[in-house]
């Protein structure tokens, strides 16, 4: 898993890349919330994540809730299969997801 | 019941028409009778009566004279006599007084002497006839009468003449010779009165008869009508009424006891009593006997359950094991029956498979198909080929087989690695073999005698080979000699038939299509024997692969290369792969944090596939958990509402198609299965 983070003023681009299994899901979490201070727009770019468990499940709902008090959250370039893995946990309804 | 239309009248208004119409009969006879006698006395008494006046009469006369009254002489004498007669005529009340001289040449004309008519007797308008005018004799009764007496044959003759007819009123004559001084008779003196005295008499005296007779029919009548009722009806009714009440109620009551004085009556209400008593005593043996069959009926189901269950009948028998899939049924024609299937692992590698079939039906069967079960399991468990062990069962069975009953046995053990099945028969019926869903036939060997007939004998062993995918078809005589309407049988070559449509199902798929093939060919009719079937796929020799990893979240990448190494080996879509890997980790990370809280361990991986589906088993000595009566997050809830727990084993479910769990010797073993 790799993980790039991009900053425009208070609008946070995540991009993640690779597996998101529970090991590092772990690092996942720590990446994300070292860096959501004053974020008022939160994007996950999952262009290149072939795989989330639900460890990182985990990880992106925490941060939907801390967002939900301070701005917005939305996944974008979401593949069909991490997109079945969303569906089959009901988080579609939940997240922008565009 | 249906009431009858047109009810019958009761036996008290019949019985009173059959009194009134004999006596009617009776009194008309008596009218008759009577009539006929009262005017034969009656005749005979006027009769007699007129002849002594007509005597009377002949007194006033002077026998000697008459010739010369005739010639005209002695007319003072005449003329007296006429007088006398006159009132002689008018005292007797007679209608006409007549003196007549015969002609004795032929005695059919006569010559008038004296005739005196009185016309007020009988309302008449006669005239008198001249003295010596000649006239005919009236009839020949008269003719005979007047020689008769001529000849002083008889005293007097009475001669009756009714006219029925033309209304005139009837009369009779009496004539009585008139003699001379000589006692020669020299004329006739007749007197002629009317019978209407008669008539009346006859008239009053059948009026009384008709009215005594009428009023004697009616009393008897009456009588007989109140008798009746009050003697038989009244007890009839009673005895109806209580046979009405009897079959409405179906209860017990007083008895009638003595209701009638006559035997008939009497004897019917006694019947009724016993018929009651019967009844009732019979109901409630009846009810007893009701009870009894309940009783066996409720032990019935009991032991039918108790004989299902000393057979393995949880389906998938084996849900851990790739190499193999069985699946059989037993279907008795009673409650319980004689046939029976059992298979087991005998160990890892060997599968022991047996079909049996007790001579009989019913309970007996049933018990020797217990203990035949009992003693084969038992023995194979032991070891030996399945011709030492059928050997074994037959001497154990013949030992103390009172009831001479005996039992067609298959016995075969497969062994998972090679395909083999080692098999021996006793009697029964040769399995149908499906290669690779080509299609099912026999499989013919020798057989050996059935278990149970004389002991000492010997059994042979033989072999099947199987390949994977091949199946093997067991079955009791119950379905190749399943009888439709038409008394008509399946036959094996029907049984193939219907085997030859579901060859390529899988073994359970094939016996419920026998089963409803069957039912089909049976079209309603009762099934006659026992129906047992076994069937058994060989998937190919067991591919375990085994992975001791240390429960550590840490080693998710390593489970994940485990699969993904395991995978390659076969044709495997990535999106099946992926969700494999999916329901893995959290299975495995499931584990990783939950199953060891203060100690470390290992969880065990074992991996396996088929043609048909993957299969993985997660072991561990951690603290039972059984994942699947966790209940599932609410994955509709609002965002700030959900749980962040619980999505792991969401992921397994979701992404696997059977999903088992056990807890064996202090372990927990979690079996997923996704199929290809």
């Amino acid at each position: 898993m790799q993980i790039k983070k991009t900053k425009e003023n208070q609008k946070l681009t995540i991009s993640i890349s690779g597996r998101v299994d529970t090991p590092s899901a772990m690092e996942f979490e720590e990446s994300v919330f070292e860096t959501l201070d004053g974020v008022t727009e939160l994007v996950f770019d999952m262009k290149d994540m072939s795989y989330l468990s639900s460890a990182g499940l985990r990880v992106i709902l925490i941060a939907y809730k801390q967002m939900k008090k301070q701005g917005k959250m939305k996944l974008v370039n979401v593949s069909d299969d991490i997109r079945d893995i969303l569906d089959m946990t009901g988080f579609t309804d939940l997240y922008t997801i565009g | 019941m249906r009431m009858l239309t047109k009810r019958p009248p009761g036996i008290a208004f019949r019985a009173t028409f059959a009194v009134i119409l004999p006596l009617g009969l009776f009194g008309l006879l008596i009218c008759v009778i009577g009539s006929l006698f009262f005017t034969d006395t009656y005749k005979k008494h006027y009769s007699e009566t007129t002849y002594h006046m007509a005597y009377a009469a002949t007194t006033l006369l002077y026998g000697d004279h008459i010739d010369d009254y005739l010639k005209g002489e002695r007319k003072e004498e005449y003329e007296q006599c006429r007088e006398d007669l006159y009132d002689n005529c008018q005292k007797i009340n007679a209608a006409i007084i007549y003196v007549i001289k015969v002609d004795v040449s032929d005695y059919e004309s006569f010559v008038s002497v004296f005739d005196i008519i009185d016309n007020e007797v009988s309302n008449t308008d006669y005239t008198e006839w001249e003295l010596g005018s000649r006239r005919k004799a009236h009839t020949k009764e008269y003719s005979e009468n007047y020689r008769l007496l001529y000849e002083k044959k008889i005293d007097y003759a009475t001669i009756y003449r009714e006219h029925k007819t033309d209304g005139t009123i009837s009369y009779f004559t009496t004539m009585v010779p008139v003699e001379n001084e000589a006692g020669d008779v020299t004329a006739i003196l007749c007197v002629q009165r009317p019978m209407r005295e008669l008539i009346q008499m006859r008239k009053h005296f059948l009026i009384n008869i008709f009215v005594f007779t009428f009023i004697i029919s009616v009393l008897t009548a009456m009588f007989a009508a109140f008798y009746i009722k009050h003697r038989l009806t009244a007890p009839i009714k009673k005895v109806a009424d209580e046979a009405v009440r009897f079959a409405e109620e179906n209860t017990k009551r007083e008895p009638l006891g003595r209701i009638s004085n006559y035997l008939e009556l009497q004897n019917l209400a006694e019947s009724i009593d016993k018929m009651e008593s019967d009844m009732t005593d019979y109901m409630g043996k009846l009810m007893v006997a009701t009870a009894e069959r309940e009783r066996i009926n409720t032990e019935l189901s009991v032991a039918a359950k108790i004989q299902g269950n000393a057979v393995p009948n949880v389906f998938p028998a084996f849900p851990d094991r790739a190499d193999v899939d069985i699946y059989a049924s037993m279907t008795p024609a009673k409650e319980i029956g004689g046939d029976f299937y059992n298979f087991f692992f005998i160990d890892e590698d060997h599968l022991a498979m047996i079909i049996g079939d007790v001579s009989g039906k019913g309970i007996p069967a049933a018990l020797f198909m217990m203990v035949t079960n009992i003693l084969i399991s038992d023995r194979v468990k032991m070891g030996g080929s399945p011709a030492e062990i059928l050997a074994w069962v037959n001497n154990s069975i013949c030992d103390n087989n009172q009831a001479h009953m005996f039992v067609t046995l298959w016995l075969g053990v497969l062994e998972l690695s090679t395909g083999i099945v080692t098999a021996a028969n006793a009697g029964h019926l040769d399995p149908a073999i499906c290669r690779q869903n080509r299609g099912f036939e026999l499989y013919k060997t020798k057989h050996g005698l059935v278990v149970g007939a004389i002991g000492g004998i010997t059994y042979t062993d033989y072999e099947i080979r199987l390949f994977p995918g091949d199946k093997l078809f067991l079955y009791t005589d119950g379905l190749p000699e399943a009888t439709n309407c038409n008394e008509r049988e399946l036959t094996l070559d029907g049984m193939l038939e219907v085997l030859h449509t579901c060859g390529k199902e899988s073994p359970k798929g094939i016996v419920s299509a026998v089963h409803a093939g069957v039912e089909r060919f049976m079209d309603g009719n009762y099934q006659f024997d026992d129906l047992t079937m076994l069937c058994v796929e060989y998937r190919g020799a067991k591919l375990w692969q085994t992975f001791t990893i240390k429960a550590d979240i840490e080693q998710v990448p390593c489970v994940t290369e485990i699969l993904d190494k395991f995978v390659t080996g076969y044709n495997c879509p990535i999106k099946l792969r992926q969700q494999l890997e999916l329901a893995l980790e959290e299975a495995f990370v499931n584990i990783a944090r939950y199953a060891y809280p203060d100690t470390e361990g290992d969880v065990q991986i074992s991996l396996s596939a088929t043609a048909r589906e993957m299969i993985i088993i997660l072991e561990d000595g951690g603290i039972p958990f059984n994942p699947l009566e966790r209940e599932a997050p609410d994955i509709t809830a609002p965002g700030e509402k959900r749980k962040v727990g619980g999505l792991g084993i969401l992921m397994i479910k979701k992404n696997v198609d059977t999903l088992d769990y056990r807890y064996e010797n202090n372990r927990n073993i979690l079996t997923i299965k996704k199929r290809m």
